[in-house]
């Protein structure tokens, strides 16, 4: 099924490219901040490119980063920021930021931009402990974020609340343990012809998923991706300068968001109280997005798609068109996701096996794999979708590798 | 029950949901144009466009949605095992509320359930779901 739509006209195709990658080693325990993280990360992405901290003049960050635009300029030394944004919380960002960083470069507003990300989500923020909740006497919510209509009642994590979305497809549409383990398995395969992956070495069959332990019912601790501490940054410019730089361009050739049919006020929670609680924001950026890359999910190469948990992947090759609505189960049961299927996804490991840093090591590897650089290639690579964090709405980007 | 985490009852958008069920009672936002609920509440109708939206007193009666059982304990104030249920109002599919039960009961998708009302000190009170009939 190809979607290939000439009349729509996206202004940003392919005109603007990742020119440089850079990550951290991904470990348990740092022993770093964040801020020499994505120093690190932010110079290893220039120096991939070619380009020195003089040539940065624009930041985008995620807004759960504790390091900001200005904070990441002063520590490299980039002296010609003239340009910073902040896409807010979530796993929605990194999608979002190659958005950002195209309208700064088509826009004039900056020339060379970094994108980045950095948690230490293990030795520090534990997003899987509901943050950094303390053991006090707290009064919670009010100011827009709704939670006091849920973590007073002992809803306090993204896995308790993909439990939930998880049962309800599971009464809809039979989908089993098996499937969910299907995922977790394809991202471990994955992670284990990565070296720097986490779980790398560390082989899974399904028996080891379903002897894993519950966590929050029917969700176990494979389903979960992992807690992890580092940092990835890219380099965005526009692709007419980057054919002199060192590596050959990926060239952002879509971004698109997306919010679900029954949007409710509030974060991740709310999703509870819409209609449909497995239907996603990511249905319609991946209608936005097919149209404005041109292509379709069938002329995907491979797929980053934001695992945080194995539900989550269901959910959004449902929601972007890789299979119908309540067949993401039978579909991710083919091996339709593994190295060998039809669509490879997150062929570094993810964030199940790889590393979680928040979406964006799936940036990262998707230009890996249209360089022909990844660890686990898949040969001919040339167009990768990349997606956000499912809730509470959808980011996506098509990554192609340049002509 | 012993809860430290207690709801923010000063929220200009969702104080009166608090302010009923420290009064025993359980209110949801409605648009008197439209018909349908805002969950979490909203002045503003998203489905009409309108603003004539109030506070309406629910009987307290509803269906359960989903439900998951939490294994692995994160807050010392919420041993594990417990359930954490999603409960559809019965007057309108648009708004679902939370509640726990304690360890891990046997549940049905769809089955009726009943509101309670946790004292959590003498002002603040939580609604609580149980399956109707069924003793806390
Ligand atoms: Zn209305």
């Amino acid at each position: 099924m190809s979607l290939i739509d000439d009349d729509m006209t996206f202004a940003g195709r392919d005109k603007t490219a990742v020119v440089g990658i850079g990550q951290t080693d991904f470990t348990r325990n740092s022993g770093r901040g964040v801020l020499s993280l994505a120093t690190e990360a932010a110079l290893k992405a220039l120096a991939d490119a070619g380009l020195s901290v003089e040539d940065v003049d624009g930041i985008v960050r995620c807004g759960d980063d504790v390091v900001t635009p200005y904070t990441l300029a002063a520590s490299l030394g980039a002296k010609n920021l003239t340009y910073w944004a902040d896409t807010g919380p979530g796993g929605v960002a990194p999608c979002m930021m190659m958005g950002l960083a195209m309208g700064a470069v088509l826009s004039g507003q900056a020339k060379t931009v970094i994108a980045f990300r950095s948690l230490n989500g293990r030795s520090e923020t534990r997003l899987g402990a509901g943050g950094q909740r303390g053991v006090g006497a707290e009064i919670v919510g009010g100011r827009g974020s709704y939670d006091e209509y849920f973590l007073p009642y002992g809803l306090m994590t993204a896995g308790q609340t993909f439990a939930l979305m998880t049962r309800r497809h599971m009464l809809e549409y039979g989908t089993t343990a098996e499937q969910l383990g299907a995922v977790a398995m394809a991202c471990r395969e994955n992670a284990n012809r990565t070296p720097h992956a986490i779980m790398h070495g560390k082989p899974m069959s399904m028996d080891d998923y379903l002897a894993s332990r519950m966590i929050s019912t029917p969700l176990r601790l494979f389903d979960f991706c992992l807690e992890s501490d580092g940092a990835c940054a890219v380099v965005i410019t526009s692709t007419e300068r980057a054919k002199d730089l060192r590596k050959p361009p990926v060239t952002i050739r879509a971004v698109a968001g997306g919010a679900p049919l029954d949007a409710r006020a509030g974060m991740m929670f709310p999703v509870v109280s819409r209609h449909d609680m497995t239907e996603l924001g990511g249905r319609a950026a991946g209608e936005r997005l097919w149209k404005r890359a041109g292509v379709g999910p069938s002329d995907m190469s491979v797929a980053q798609i934001y695992d945080c948990f194995t539900i989550s992947v269901i959910l959004q090759l449902e929601a972007y068109g890789f299979c119908g609505k309540g067949e993401g189960g039978a579909f991710v049961e083919s091996g339709a996701i593994r190295a060998t299927g039809s669509i490879p996804i997150n062929t570094g490991g993810g964030h199940m096996s790889e590393a979680y840093v928040h979406g964006m090591n799936h940036i990262v590897q998707a230009v890996r794999q249209l360089r022909g650089e990844a660890d686990m290639q898949i040969p001919g690579a040339e167009l990768s979708l990349v997606t956000g964090g499912p809730l509470p709405i959808g980011s996506s980007v098509v990554f192609r590798k340049a002509a | 029950m012993s809860y430290s985490i207690q709801p923010n009852t000063e929220d200009r958008e969702t104080g009166p949901f608090f302010a009923a069920a420290a009064e025993g009672r359980l209110v949801f936002r409605v648009c008197n144009d439209c018909g349908h609920a805002t969950q979490p509440p909203t002045e503003h109708c998203p489905w009409c466009g309108g603003w004539n939206t109030e506070w309406r007193q629910a009987q307290g009666r509803g269906r359960l949605h989903t439900w998951t059982t939490v294994t692995h304990q994160i807050h010392p104030d919420y041993p594990t095992p417990f359930t954490l249920v999603v409960v559809e109002l019965d007057e309108t599919p648009d708004v679902r509320l939370m509640g726990r039960l304690d360890g891990a009961p046997v549940l049905t998708a769809g089955q009726p359930m009943e509101v309670w009302f946790e004292k959590l000190n003498d002002d603040v009170a939580l609604p609580q779901w149980r399956p109707l009939g069924r003793p806390v």
